[in-house]
């Protein structure tokens, strides 16, 4: 308990002084709960998901980092590798691949990278996936744009 | 027993020329003192007649606890020693080449660089080497000496509190904890040996040599665990000789080949589906049917609860598969429909490859009657067998003696009661083998040859039984000596011999296919029945049943 509170707390420090570093993730601790963080991710450039907003939810375990933390969107958002439903997320890292040396920061940035490199390998969201499989591209990318449209930006006027 | 000593001689004169050509070097010799004995086994399986002969010669080595810690230090010595690495090193090849001394060898020599970077034996470090400032951990993020940090060979800094969660994290979630790399996400250093040793707790050492322990086995392709409850022991086996029955120190005998009872003279698959067929609890297997498949590497069973067609097997065995037609995840892709379908399967399905499988699914549910007559006589022997062998310690641990007294005989005289027993004890368990072949038995010709052969071996094991269990008991209440026990003695030895070579042919006779049938209809018929799966037996077992049968 006292190891991962330690470690959350230099972590919430380093996340203090590197703000302005990386103006595309925004993690922010829960108000009373050192263990529930959340995170607010800019979709990357040049993909459908460019010019939304996603909140993450971090739920973190006590034997962090030794383990990983539990992460999904509360942002809807069509992508092969996330749940449509729940926003559960399948990336190797937060599952077996994972390594005491992440943190809170690089898994955000590690999503990042998966939003703009879906792995139609193990696809939670099977219509998003069957539409990149099935070399769709253009189909896939409306679809993705159109729900980043409505869940993930501000509504105009 | 000749066979067994012929070898040897041979065996003897072989090593002495080895040692007079090295020089001898005895390490040298040490490196290679398996070869001979696999050269040798193979040369003489060449002929599949000869097979028979040599069943009777051991070709594994039971390995108790002891044994085998010697043999893992032994290989990881002699490993350490040829590539003039730590003995640490050399655990950490082995282990990732399935302790295979020679795979390492050849792999090392062929591209060390490739070896270490794959393995994670590090040279040197990866990253610039402290100049005496203060080092962040790169788990808790805290600052510490230089002297207080501890890494493995890449220098990643790490404190040793972080360190000892880390390792203790792996080593609770299993065996994998053998491969552990360095926690740095892109570090491919191995974590050795040496690092649990000096990290980990107590129990979590334990744990930790005992998954080290049982590496040495189940992760080597010649050797393996003797399956029966409680025991300890493994099987050190030479492949490539005629017979997989070994019989353990723990005095279970069981198939090499697929860890199940004895079970010869009838294969491992008709042996597998009968075992499963007998699962009492039809609910579970037909669950178990349903809802898993086993893991075409590993042979674990798999639920699939969701997701899709691409599975990874847990570690230590990540085996990645199609769960539809079961082959190996890199043959799929897009070509075979992505990852919710597999063409391959489709395919396959519609050539009727998987109807078979199917259809006895099928069938064996519907036969219910015909399966419970098989596993009524099943059942029967096994208990008769159980049955027998609780006769033969009772008889070795009481009667021997008070049988030897009434009559006036050294026990050493008595020995042709304890060896019925034994003869009992086998036939019993051939027997009962028998009915879950002829439960698969689908030919009809075969199927009458069959029956005759296992009626007669019957009958005399029957006859047999019955002697032991009857006619002894008068005996055991006499008075004094009398001419009758001679004359029952000779009656159960010459029992005894009948009944053996009864079961003799019967397990010929089934090893061979029922070949003699194939040859009868061939002559008789002069067209050519069914292809016979064995090449050599011609006549030779029903003759010999003939024979068998008119000397009773």
């Amino acid at each position: 308990m006292q190891a991962s509170r330690a470690r959350l707390f230099k972590e919430y420090k380093e996340v203090q002084r590197e703000k302005v570093a990386d103006p595309d993730i925004q993690l922010v601790c829960d108000d009373t709960n050192i263990f529930k963080w959340t995170a607010l991710i800019k979709g990357p450039s040049e993909t459908p998901y460019e010019g939304g907003v996603f909140q993450l939810a971090f739920a973190v375990p006590e034997p962090y980092p030794l383990q990983p933390p539990q992460v999904r969107f509360l942002t809807k958002i069509f992508h092969p590798n996330v749940h449509f439903k729940t926003g559960e997320i399948c990336l190797d890292i937060l599952k077996n691949a994972w390594s005491p040396a992440w943190t809170l920061q690089s898994v955000c940035r590690a999503i990042i990278a998966l939003m703009a490199h879906p792995e139609p390998d193990s696809p939670l969201n099977c219509d998003s996936g069957n539409l990149l499989r099935s070399g769709d591209v253009r189909g896939f990318n409306s679809m993705a744009r159109m729900y980043t449209r409505l869940a993930a930006m501000p509504k105009k006027g | 027993m000749d066979s067994d000593d012929g070898m040897l001689d041979a065996h003897d004169l072989e090593s002495g020329e080895d040692d007079f050509y090295s020089g001898g070097t005895d390490d040298y010799n040490d490196s290679d003192a398996d070869e001979p004995d696999y050269g040798f086994v193979e040369e003489d399986v060449d002929d599949s007649a000869m097979v028979a002969s040599h069943r009777s010669q051991i070709n594994y080595v039971v390995l108790k606890e002891e044994d085998i810690r010697r043999h893992q230090q032994d290989d990881i010595g002699r490993v350490a020693m040829v590539l003039s690495i730590s003995e640490v090193e050399a655990s950490i090849l082995l282990l990732h080449y399935h302790w295979s001394v020679s795979k390492v060898h050849d792999e090392w020599f062929a591209d060390e660089e490739r070896v270490r970077r794959t393995v994670g034996i590090l040279e040197g470090p990866v990253i610039p080497t402290p100049d005496g400032r203060e080092l962040t951990c790169g788990i808790c993020f805290e600052s510490f000496r230089p002297e207080e940090i501890v890494s493995v060979a890449c220098g990643h800094p790490f404190c040793p509190t972080c360190w000892t969660g880390y390792i203790s994290t792996t080593i609770n979630d299993g065996p994998g904890c053998l491969m552990l790399k360095c926690p740095d996400p892109s570090c491919p250093a191995a974590v050795g040996q040496d690092m649990f040793e000096k990290l980990a707790s107590k129990e979590d050492k334990e744990k930790y040599y005992r998954y080290f322990l049982r590496s040495y086995i189940e992760d080597n392709r010649k050797m393996k665990w003797c399956p029966a409850p409680g025991c300890e022991h493994a099987i050190d086996f030479a492949a490539g000789t005629g017979s997989y029955d070994v019989s353990c120190l723990c005095s279970h005998s069981f198939c090499w080949n697929c860890t199940e009872e004895a079970h010869r003279p009838v294969d491992c698959d008709t042996v597998a589906q009968w075992i499963l067929k007998n699962s009492a609890e039809s609910e579970n297997m037909n669950w178990i049917l349903a809802n898993s498949k086993p893991c075409p590497k590993c042979k674990r069973p798999i639920e699939k609860n969701h997701g899709c067609m691409h599975m990874t097997c847990t570690p230590p065995c990540k085996y990645e598969f199609c769960w539809l037609c079961l082959n190996a995840w890199t043959d799929h892709g897009e070509r075979t429909g992505g990852f919710y379908a597999c063409n391959r399967y489709e395919a396959a399905k519609q050539e009727g490859l998987y109807d078979e499988a199917e259809k006895r699914r099928e069938m064996a549910k519907n036969s219910l009657e015909r399966y419970t007559h098989y596993y009524e006589r099943w059942a029967s022997n096994q208990t008769s067998r159980q049955k027998a062998m609780v006769d033969l310690q009772i008889m070795r641990s009481e009667k021997l003696e008070k049988l030897s007294d009434i009559h006036r005989t050294p026990e050493s005289q008595l020995k042709f009661i304890t060896d019925a027993l034994l003869q009992i004890i086998e036939c019993r368990r051939v027997l009962k083998w028998t009915y879950a072949y002829g439960y698969y038995l689908p030919d009809h010709d075969k199927r009458q040859f069959f029956e005759y052969l296992q009626g007669e071996a019957e009958s005399g094991l029957e006859r047999l039984h019955k002697c032991v269990e009857k006619e002894l008991s008068v005996f055991e209440i006499a008075e004094g000596p009398s001419d009758d026990f001679n004359h029952f003695r000779t009656k159960l030895t010459g029992l005894t011999s009948i009944t053996k070579t009864y079961f003799e042919n019967l397990v010929k006779a089934l090893e061979n296919g029922l070949a003699d049938v194939d040859s009868q209809a061939a002559s008789s018929k002069s067209t050519n029945s069914k292809p016979s799966k064995s090449k050599g037996g011609g006549g030779k077992g029903k003759g010999s049943s003939k024979n068998g049968g008119s000397s009773s």
